[in-house]
C-alpha cells in the first residue's frame, strides 16, 4: 500500500522512514508563518520570552512574519501592534513582509510554498499554499509549540481524494466549484482529514483558481487542502523556493479514507447565503434579492483571474449610484499586473472604490455594514456579524456575480453579462 | 503521558446544542463576541437559549453539541463564558476541526461521541471516561464508545492547556 503526499511529507518532517494516517509524532516545520493579530503573535512574542526565557528564535529563516490585517492603522493601539512586530523581527532577524499584501498570498509570491514542505501558520486559511504539493496547516494557538521547541505533536492525517472531471462552464469559476465541493461532499466530510484534489480536470483550472478552493478547505472540515505538484505547479513555486525540498507525491496505491469525484460539466453559479458557509444555494434561486454592497478581494479571491472576471462584467457598465463596490486586490503584485492590463482603469471607470491589499474589508474593520444591508462578497465567509453589524448580512460569490450584483444593484447572473 | 491518567469527567447535561454546524458564537451573541471580561460574558450566554441557564448550572455540568459542533469562525469567548460558569466539557456527534484545536489548547475536555444525541437528554447524568473511551448515560444505565484523542490532544488535556503543557514538555525533554 502506497502513501499519501501528507504522510510522505510527514514523515520527512518527522525524521521516519514512514507514516500512517492516524501515527502520533513530532513533526519539523520547515517554515513558521503567521501576521501579526492581537492575541496571538503579541502573546507569542511575550509568552516565548516570560513564560520559556526564549529571546530569540534559533533559526530565523524558518519564521515569516506578516503585517495585513490592521493595514492602514486606524489607532494608536493598532500602530503599537505593529511596532512590536516589527522590534520582535528586527531582533530575531526574522523575514517581514508589510504592505505586501495578504500574507498567505504573499507567502506564495515570496517563496514559502515549497513543493513538500510542511509549514505552520494560526490562521487555517494559510491551506491555499498546498496548490503547489505545500502541506499548510493553521493550527490556531498551538502555532507556541513551533515558537518554542522544534517540533510540533501532530497525528498524521487522513486524507479524502476528490478528483475532477470535466470543465468549468463559462460564467462558473474556481469560487463556484469550492462551494459545490462543500454541497455535493458536506461541511463535515473532510472532518480532521486532508482534501486531496486531483483528476484529469485540474489542469484547466486557473492555479489562482485552485488556490481559491485550497483556501477555503476549512469549511468542508479539513485540517488542510493539497495537490500533487504539476509542471506549471513547480515553475512557479521552485524558483522562488526558501528551501530545497526534493517534491513529493501520492502513490497511485495511496490509502484515502474516502474517494469522490465531481464531474465540473454540470455546475452553474452558485451563492452562499448567510449565516453559513455551509449554505450554497444555485444563484438562480437568489436572483433579484436586493444588494447594497460588494467586495471583490480576500485571500480567497482577489486574484487576477477574479479581476478580469469583474472587468469584463463592468467594461463600458456603471455601478447603480449608491451601491458601494470595494475591489481589493489580494497583493501588491496583483495589483500591478492588474493596472499593467488596463483592468483597475476599467474596474475605477465604472465606478469601482479600488483599495490596495489589506485584510480589513474581510472582517469588517472598514467598508463596514450597518443592520439591514447585505453585501455580495468574494471574502472568506458569511457569518453573522462578519463584515459589520449582526444584522447585516453576506452572501459569497464568484467576483463576476459580485460585479454584476453592483450593476443591477441586486444578485443577478453574470453569465447575462459576459 | 498516557490518556489513561485523564480523570473522567461526570456531571449533568446543562444544554443540548442540537443543530449541525453549531456555531459557537451564537452562544454569547455576535454582537457582544469582543466582550473580554469574563463575568460580562457570563452574563450575557445562552440568552437566546435558556435565560435562567446559569442558575441551574452545578460545577461539572457538560454540554452536548450534534455534528460538525464549533462549525464557521469561533471564537473564545463562548466558552470562557462556559468554563467560568462551571461547565467541565464538550461532548458532541463530531466537531470542527478549527473550534476542536482552540478548545483543547485551552485545556478544555472534549470528547467526540458519535450517536450521543439520541443517548441523553437534558438533564441526564452522564460520565467521559477518557481511559476507557466510553461515554456513561448513568440515568439510562447505558454506554457509548468516544473517540480516542490523540497524543498531543490527551497529554494537553492533561497538562491543562497549552502552556503547561509546553512548559512541562520542555522540562522534561519529552520529545515523544
Amino acid at each position: 500500500m502506497g502513501h499519501t503526499i501528507t504522510e510522505k511529507i510527514l514523515a520527512r518532517a518527522s525524521g521516519r522512514d514512514s507514516v500512517r494516517a492516524g501515527d502520533d509524532v513530532m513533526a519539523r516545520p520547515d517554515f513558521v508563518v503567521a501576521y501579526d493579530f492581537p492575541g496571538y503573535t503579541d502573546v507569542i512574542f511575550r509568552q516565548m520570552k516570560e513564560e520559556f526565557g526564549i529571546d530569540r528564535v534559533p533559526d530565523p529563516d524558518r519564521f515569516g512574519l506578516f503585517i495585513d490585517h490592521m493595514v492602514p492603522a486606524a489607532t494608536p493601539a493598532e500602530e503599537e501592534l505593529h511596532i512590536g512586530t516589527r522590534r520582535w523581527c528586527a531582533e530575531n532577524g526574522v523575514r517581514l513582509f508589510e504592505r505586501r499584501g495578504i500574507g498567505h498570498q504573499v507567502a506564495a509570491e515570496v517563496g514559502y510554498a515549497v513543493p513538500g514542505a510542511f509549514l505552520v501558520h494560526f490562521d487555517g486559511h494559510i491551506s491555499q499554499l498546498g496548490t503547489f504539493g505545500t502541506l499548510a496547516m493553521g493550527i490556531r494557538r498551538n502555532l507556541l509549540e513551533a515558537f518554542v521547541r522544534d517540533k510540533v505533536a501532530i497525528r498524521v492525517p487522513g486524507t479524502v481524494r476528490l478528483d475532477v472531471t470535466g470543465r468549468l462552464r463559462s460564467g462558473v469559476m474556481e469560487r463556484d466549484l469550492f462551494h459545490h465541493i462543500v454541497r455535493a461532499l458536506g461541511p463535515a466530510s473532510c472532518k480532521f482529514q486532508v482534501l486531496e484534489i486531483g483528476g484529469p480536470a485540474l489542469e484547466g483550472l486557473e492555479v489562482e483558481g485552485i488556490q481559491t478552493i485550497t483556501g477555503l478547505a476549512m469549511f468542508t472540515g479539513a485540517v488542510t487542502a493539497i495537490v500533487n505538484p504539476a509542471p506549471r505547479t513547480l515553475d512557479y513555486a521552485l524558483p522562488r523556493a526558501l528551501k530545497r525540498i526534493e517534491p513529493v507525491r501520492s502513490d497511485e496505491d495511496a490509502a484515502y479514507t474516502a474517494r469522490h469525484t465531481l464531474d465540473l460539466d454540470d455546475l452553474e453559479p452558485v451563492v452562499v447565503v448567510p449565516p453559513s458557509p455551509a449554505n450554497t444555494r444555485p444563484l438562480r434561486d437568489y436572483l433579484g434579492t436586493e444588494i447594497h454592497a460588494g467586495y471583490l478581494g480576500s485571500c480567497a479571491s482577489g486574484r487576477l483571474t477574479d479581476l478580469r472576471a469583474a472587468a469584463k462584467v463592468l467594461k463600458g457598465r456603471q455601478v447603480k449610484p449608491g451601491f458601494a463596490l470595494h475591489v481589493v486586490p489580494t497583493s501588491q503584485a496583483i495589483m500591478a499586473a492588474a493596472a499593467a492590463e488596463g483592468l483597475i482603469e476599467t474596474l475605477v471607470e465604472a465606478g469601482a472604490f479600488v483599495s490596495s491589499p489589506s485584510c480589513d474589508y474581510c472582517y469588517g474593520r472598514i467598508a463596514t455594514m450597518t443592520a439591514g444591508q447585505r453585501a455580495v462578497s468574494t471574502g472568506t465567509l458569511n457569518v453573522k456579524g462578519r463584515m459589520g453589524s449582526p444584522d447585516s448580512e453576506i452572501f459569497l460569490c464568484n467576483a463576476a456575480a459580485v460585479a454584476a450584483a453592483a450593476v443591477e444593484g441586486r444578485i443577478a447572473d453574470p453569465r447575462d453579462y459576459l | 503521558m498516557s490518556r489513561n491518567s485523564l480523570p473522567p469527567l461526570r456531571g449533568r447535561v446543562a444544554f443540548v446544542f442540537d443543530e449541525p454546524d453549531f456555531d459557537v458564537d451564537q452562544i454569547v451573541g455576535v454582537k457582544n463576541i469582543k466582550i473580554q471580561d469574563v463575568e460580562e460574558l457570563a452574563r450575557v450566554a445562552m440568552q437566546a437559549y435558556d435565560p435562567d441557564f446559569r442558575a441551574k448550572l452545578r460545577p461539572g455540568d457538560i454540554l452536548i453539541g450534534g455534528a460538525n459542533f464549533g462549525y464557521g469562525h469561533p471564537h473564545y469567548p463562548p466558552m470562557r463564558a462556559m468554563r467560568h460558569m462551571g461547565i467541565a466539557g464538550v461532548v458532541a456527534e463530531s466537531f470542527s476541526p478549527g473550534y476542536w484545536r482552540g478548545e483543547i489548547s485551552m485545556g478544555f475536555p472534549q470528547a467526540a461521541c458519535p450517536g450521543v444525541l439520541a443517548a441523553v437528554s437534558r438533564w441526564d447524568e452522564i460520565e467521559v471516561d477518557y481511559a476507557d473511551n466510553l461515554l456513561r448515560n448513568l440515568t439510562r444505565g447505558t454506554q457509548l464508545p468516544i473517540e480516542a484523542l490523540s497524543a498531543g490532544d490527551a497529554a494537553m488535556l492533561a497538562a491543562g492547556g497549552l502552556l503547561p503543557y509546553l512548559k512541562r514538555d520542555l522540562a522534561t525533554g519529552d520529545a515523544r
